[in-house]
């Protein structure tokens, strides 16, 4: 994994260096002053990517975190404060992030539509209330001061370049680590993410901080470019455009935050050239954003799938990883009972859904929980893993009351679980999902044989290029990379073959000795059920029907006729 | 305290505004499942063919005929694009094409409005209204706030007593199965756009003798339109329409507060913050299972 | 105004050809190997608003002047370049004309930001702006810029001035918005007129909404009592300021408005109100056809431009910066013309108010008169038909 960011980040530098000197030798002083501005947009449109492409969170008042850098640039050349620009430009951001985190802090509780509201509100005020302070040294016409020695159209291009560069570099290592894809993670699924023991307010809060800190950092270029800057460069229609290129070109990736660049700085010399109005640009912009979003993927993802027809991803032969790389199993105390519930209660509200059930999984076993449609195992899970609002009744988790754990508490403390429909962020590969479902600490190989231990796809693959089969694999393979002392499975045998789920019933079996790990199983599959669980716990209506051995269990006849649908009776006549 | 509740009164005339504005954002967002950003700026298209013509000549009644014609064939034509380009699009990506349709409008519009250039919106509701704690209160003011409560009223009838309004929630809930169900998904989508098209233009029509008379603006009273629309959460009519009244009078409250009145922009804003934080206060997880 | 020159009635009286072929008749004059002369303007004539009507008849006048013969022979190129009222277009706009077109001075330019963006780069390119219309504050204090008229912060303390003094009003309120840097700039006029009558404001409020709701406001001045109200406002603003006073029925207040008010988009948009409705003007009003305004009518008639205030400041500056280069001996390059701008003899023009001097403008008093118009049934009406003249603060 390292390796994979060091060498994107480096491909990405390498770019970024090449096209920087292109630049400075082919273009006259004009161009390399437009193209200047090219990346300060850019930057900003990497720091809309990081929220709005990848975390999945709408924010329309980007431009109102790059006011604040830039005013805080202004307001200290101003005091001529020591450390120049590079200086400067930092504070600005470190300024701005507080407001990312005061933006992030509704985030946590509104969604979609009313979260763009909000930004877009706080957009409309902070226009205003900058509006009316003039800018700092805009009355004495001191100009911001460029860094020493790049203070020529040229200089100030390789500084901006080189800002660009680093902060492109830093964000491909930021990408594709454990925060980063736990922001892909968030966007797709809070629920599915806070049950890999992903901190949802974590990482929204730190996507918006990020975000700020680098849209501050653009306002702060900005202000260097200009030398002075106006409201304007702030106001919410701005942040509006730029949320209509970030969605158009993709700005998440490097090279979609250069085009969105090029479309809003080079567009207006377009027109220049051509002797047209400015405001055709606005036209031509709607039209072109309209036309470009209608072909259902950003222009970035188009170029790149152009780019990989012509030359097709190498996809690294998987090592046939020995089962003897696969990681050791966490020591577990005693042989008391993980987990426990007792007379837990769950009420959706007349409907009773759960009625004082109560189950135990001791340490080192499998314990299957079955029952007909509809009563109550998914619920069952729900209230364990704290993804109800509230139950009435206590679950014990290694001797211990966690009812007042949130669900990534629960999760980080190692009760873990599956989906019944998988909800994996599907920009992730295989082995970053993995990853992020582990909790870091495992080698490459320790990956590649808990992958090859269930027969899942290799680790280079992309989780959206596999089929939803394999997907509940993985979601089981997340869970067993962790290694918690608790693992929940529901229905993981959904949708595969016979073959397939005879051979998944065995791995289950496998898993409290190879990991160490103790599993509920929920499952409507009677031979997997039979080959993996030593114990049954059968659920009718809401309330727990038997428990014991599992075909003592099986054989009951009361189980037989509400799970089975057989009447014993009518069996017995036969 | 009495300059107090007179500045409070004087926030109706806006608050009735924000209030028309709000529920037919409300309506929109409920109906075809699209945040219109585009919604004040369609409306200002059929308020101001009306103003046009009226300058041109023509008496009161046609113009504004007309005018609401053509803010409905305006709203339509985005609300075609929207569904047959965009109908399995995420909300990000509709709320991206809005935006970007919002900045090409208000660019023509302005250009074909003559930028800043003021116009001479004729009142088209006469009579002088009603005095209340020494403000008065326009008869358009009072027409605004009336048209709000009977859209209100009339949408909550419609959706939940209706075949149509069944139909409808239907569509705005479930398309695909709306569409399996044999309802007339497109031609139901269609007819919402252009009734909300419609009814912007009114509101316009009603609110625009008081407010900046030149393009741009009038197509950002979305801004406080949201906002309305916001405090019910995109889903009640009626607390978009307490909503955006609330919003008038918090700003004309605002204007005595010398200390504050600097900063009075965000105190709308800070307002919807406080009601939607308590309002979403159980929300915890998203929708996707 | 008995102060005003004789090159007033020199000016006017020869016309466009008599310049071109005046500077000619001196021993040596402006010279021009490396082709036209070339001139530009950044102006906002797309977006927010259009004040391409500046910098059109900065443009007609020197096709005219092109046409009978250019400046001793030399013809002058001109290019308007749109901003869109986009600070980044204004800039990259700013940029081209200076290192692409290589403008020798900039000329006619009408822009909201124009200035506030640019005026730092146009020091540094030693690139001097005779601006047609200077909206900002900034370009009053700028000194790479010189509009052709008061300006916006004069023509502040001088409607208080006629406010108090000409109209007799007791209790004179201000409502300002504020933008960019009018904060500055509309305190500083506020405290000079202070200075001069030694009154006081009644109120004081630098809270106008650009966006929003005036109604709470009016009834503030209502019930405070005010005599005249001053506001910033730009013309959509004034018209709704009006239509709100109507609504409220609000009566005995005297409106005062700075010259952006003074078009005819106003006055048919508020030709049905009954309220005393002033706007001060910092030429000869333009809805005039006297004498002063000849020179100017002539050329938008022969133009086919409509009338306006902001053509007047088009053609002002272009005829200024005619005269400027006019002036100078050899080759027009842009050091040439900036020295020339900045030691300039102060030039009279009986459509400005007092005399051009380049770096005087408001702040340092060069032109401290201005005129006063009233909107009665939707037409202008001259009320001082003598320069309003500001005194000096005491």
């Amino acid at each position: 994994m390292k390796r994979d960011s060091s060498f994107a980040a480096l491909k990405t530098a390498a770019l970024i260096f090449i096209a920087g000197a292109l630049c400075l030798f082919l273009l006259s002083s004009y161009w390399i002053f437009l193209i200047t501005a090219v990346f300060i947009i850019g930057v900003a449109l990497q720091s809309l990517g990081l929220v709005v492409g990848r975390a999945g969170m709408i924010s329309l008042c980007q431009m109102s975190f790059a006011g604040v850098g830039a005013w805080v640039v202004g307001y200290l050349n101003v005091i001529d404060f020591p450390g120049g620009l590079p200086v400067w430009l930092l504070i600005g951001g470190l300024a701005a992030l507080p407001f990312g985190i005061a933006i992030g802090l509704p985030a946590l509780r509104l969604r979609g539509i009313n979260l763009a509201i909000v930004t877009l509100g706080f957009a409309v005020a902070f226009g205003v209330v900058l509006g009316t302070i003039t800018y700092p040294g805009q009355t004495t016409f001191t100009m911001v001061a460029r860094p020493s020695g790049l203070e020529s159209d040229q200089g100030y291009f390789i500084f901006v370049l080189a800002i660009y560069g680093i902060i492109a570099v830093a964000l491909e290592f930021i990408t594709r680590s454990r925060l980063g894809a736990s922001w892909l993670a968030i966007r797709h699924s809070e629920r599915a993410a806070a049950s890999l023991g992903v901190s949802v307010p974590k990482a929204k809060l730190s996507a918006f901080a990020i975000s700020a800190f680098i849209a501050g950092i653009s306002g702060g270029l900005l202000a260097g470019y200009m030398g002075t800057l106006l409201a304007d460069n702030f106001s919410m229609m701005q942040s509006l455009v730029l949320f209509a290129v970030a969605i158009m070109v993709g700005a998440q990736f490097p090279l979609g935050a250069i085009l969105g660049g090029v479309l809003v700085a080079l567009f207006p010399e377009l027109l220049r050239r051509l002797s047209l109005p400015q405001d055709l640009g606005s036209v031509f912009f709607g039209v072109g954003a309209v036309q470009a979003l209608s072909t259902g993927e950003t222009i970035s993802e188009a170029f790149g799938r152009l780019g990989r027809k012509i030359l097709p991803r190498r996809i690294r032969t998987q090592k046939r990883a020995s089962e003897a790389s696969l990681p050791a199993a966490r020591v577990l105390d005693g042989d008391k009972a993980v987990l426990e519930m007792r007379d837990v209660t769950v009420r959706y509200g007349n409907v009773v859904a759960l009625n004082r059930a109560s189950l135990v999984v001791p340490q080192g076993t499998v314990v299957g929980l079955i029952g007909p449609n509809g009563a109550g195992k998914s619920t069952f899970v729900d209230a364990i893993t704290g993804f109800l609002l509230s139950y009435e009744g206590k679950i014990l988790f290694q001797g211990k009351e966690i009812d007042a754990l949130s669900a990534t508490q629960r999760a980080r403390a190692g009760l873990r679980r599956t989906w019944q429909t998988t909800r994996m962020a599907p920009e992730l590969t295989v082995g970053e999902y993995i990853r992020l479902a582990s909790g870091g600490g495992l080698s490459d190989e320790e990956v590649d044989a808990i992958l090859v231990w269930l027969d899942c796809p290799p680790s280079e693959q992309l989780i959206s290029s596999v089929d939803a089969g394999a997907r509940r694999l993985l979601d089981v393979a997340g869970a067993v990379a962790a290694r918690p002392p608790v693992i929940l499975l529901d229905e993981p045998a959904a949708g595969q073959s016979y073959a397939e789920a005879v051979m998944l019933g065995k791995r289950i079996a496998e898993i409290p000795e190879r990991f160490g790990s103790s599993v509920l199983l929920i499952e409507h599959d009677m031979d997997l059920v039979r080959s993996a669980c030593s114990q049954v716990t059968v659920l009718d209506f809401g309330a727990v029907l038997a428990a014991g051995a599992t075909q003592e269990v099986l054989d009951m006849p009361s189980v037989k006729k509400a799970y089975m649908g057989i009447d014993f009776d009518e069996e017995a006549a036969q | 305290m009495n300059s107090l509740l007179t500045s409070a009164v004087a926030g109706l005339s806006a608050g009735g505004a924000y209030a028309i504005l709000g529920v037919c954002v409300v309506f929109t967002y409920r109906l075809v499942s699209v945040v219109k950003f585009t919604a004040t700026a369609l409306g200002a298209i059929g308020a101001f063919v009306m103003v046009i013509m009226t300058e041109m000549g023509y008496p009161l009644l046609p113009s504004v005929l007309v005018g609401i014609l053509v803010g409905a064939l305006a709203s339509t034509a985005v609300g075609l694009i929207t569904t047959i380009w965009f109908s399995g699009s995420s909300q990000s990506i509709k709320a991206a094409v809005t935006a970007a349709l919002l900045v090409c409008i208000i660019a023509m519009g302005q250009r074909l409005t003559g930028g800043q250039q003021p116009r001479a919106f004729p009142d088209i509701v006469g009579g002088a209204g009603i005095q209340l704690a020494g403000v008065t209160i326009t008869a358009a003011s009072l027409v605004a706030i009336g048209f709000a409560v009977f859209l209100t009223v009339a949408a909550e009838q419609v959706l939940n007593r209706t075949r149509m309004g069944l139909q409808l929630r239907a569509l705005s809930e479930r398309p695909m199965a709306a569409e399996l169900l044999g309802i007339p998904v497109r031609r139901l989508a269609i007819g919402v756009w252009a009734a909300s098209g419609a009814m912007t233009s009114i509101a316009l029509m009603l609110v625009a003798p008081l407010r900046s008379p030149d393009f741009g603006s009038l197509s950002l009273l979305v801004v406080p339109a949201f906002a309305a629309a916001l405090i019910g959460s995109f889903k009640s009519f009626r607390a978009a329409l307490v909503g955006g009244i609330l919003i008038g009078v918090i700003e004309g409250l605002a204007s005595v507060f010398v200390g504050l009145n600097q900063y009075r922009a965000a105190v709308p804003f800070l307002v919807i913050l406080v009601v939607l934080l308590w309002s979403q206060r159980g929300a915890q997880w998203d929708e996707a299972r | 105004m008995k102060k005003l020159s004789k090159t007033i009635r020199l000016g006017s009286a020869i016309g466009l050809g008599l310049l071109a072929t005046a500077g000619t008749a001196l021993a040596s004059g402006p010279t021009c190997e490396n082709g036209p002369i070339q001139l530009g303007a950044v102006s906002t004539v797309t977006g927010p608003v259009d004040f391409s009507a500046a910098p059109k008849a900065t443009a007609a006048f020197f096709e005219q002047l092109n046409a009978s013969g250019g400046i001793n022979g030399c013809m002058v190129e001109f290019e308007i370049a749109d901003d869109r009222g986009d600070p980044l277009i204004a800039t990259q706009a700013a940029r081209n004309l200076v290192d692409n077109k290589k403008v020798v001075a900039m000329v006619g330019s009408a822009s909201l930001l124009d200035c506030g963006v640019n005026a730092g780069f146009y020091q540094r390119s030693n690139v001097l702006d005779v601006a047609g219309l200077a909206v900002d504050p900034v370009c009053y204090t700028a000194p790479s810029v010189s509009g052709v008229a008061p300006g916006p912060y004069l023509l502040s303390t001088a409607m208080l001035y006629f406010a108090s003094e000409k109209l007799d009003a007791k209790r004179v309120c201000a409502f300002n918005y504020v933008i960019g840097g009018w904060r500055e700039a509309m305190e500083g006029a506020m405290s000079d007129w202070e200075a001069i009558t030694g009154k006081k404001l009644h109120i004081l409020d630098m809270t106008l909404p650009v966006q929003g709701d005036l109604t709470p406001y009016l009834i503030r001045a209502r019930d405070a009592g005010c005599d005249a109200v001053f506001t910033n406002q730009v013309e959509p603003g004034i018209v709704q300021l009006i239509n709100t006073a109507d609504a409220q029925g609000i009566t005995g207040i005297d409106w005062v408005f700075l010259a952006s008010g003074y078009t005819e988009g106003v006055a048919s948009a508020l030709a049905k109100t009954k309220q005393p409705i002033y706007v001060g003007t910092e030429w000869e009003p333009y809805t005039l056809r006297n004498e002063a305004n000849k020179g100017w009518l002539d050329m938008v008639t022969k133009a086919e431009l409509s009338p306006s205030a902001f053509s007047q400041g088009g053609y002002l500056a272009a005829r200024i910066i005619t005269d400027v280069i006019a002036g100078i001996d050899g080759p027009v390059t842009r050091d040439a013309v900036s020295s020339a701008l900045r030691t300039m003899e102060p030039v009279s023009y009986p459509i400005a108010a007092g005399p051009y001097l380049f770096g005087k403008g408001a702040m340092d008093g060069a032109m401290r008169a201005v005129k006063v118009v009233e909107l009665k049934a939707g037409a202008w009406n001259v009320v001082t038909p003598e320069w309003l003249e500001l005194p000096e603060a005491h």
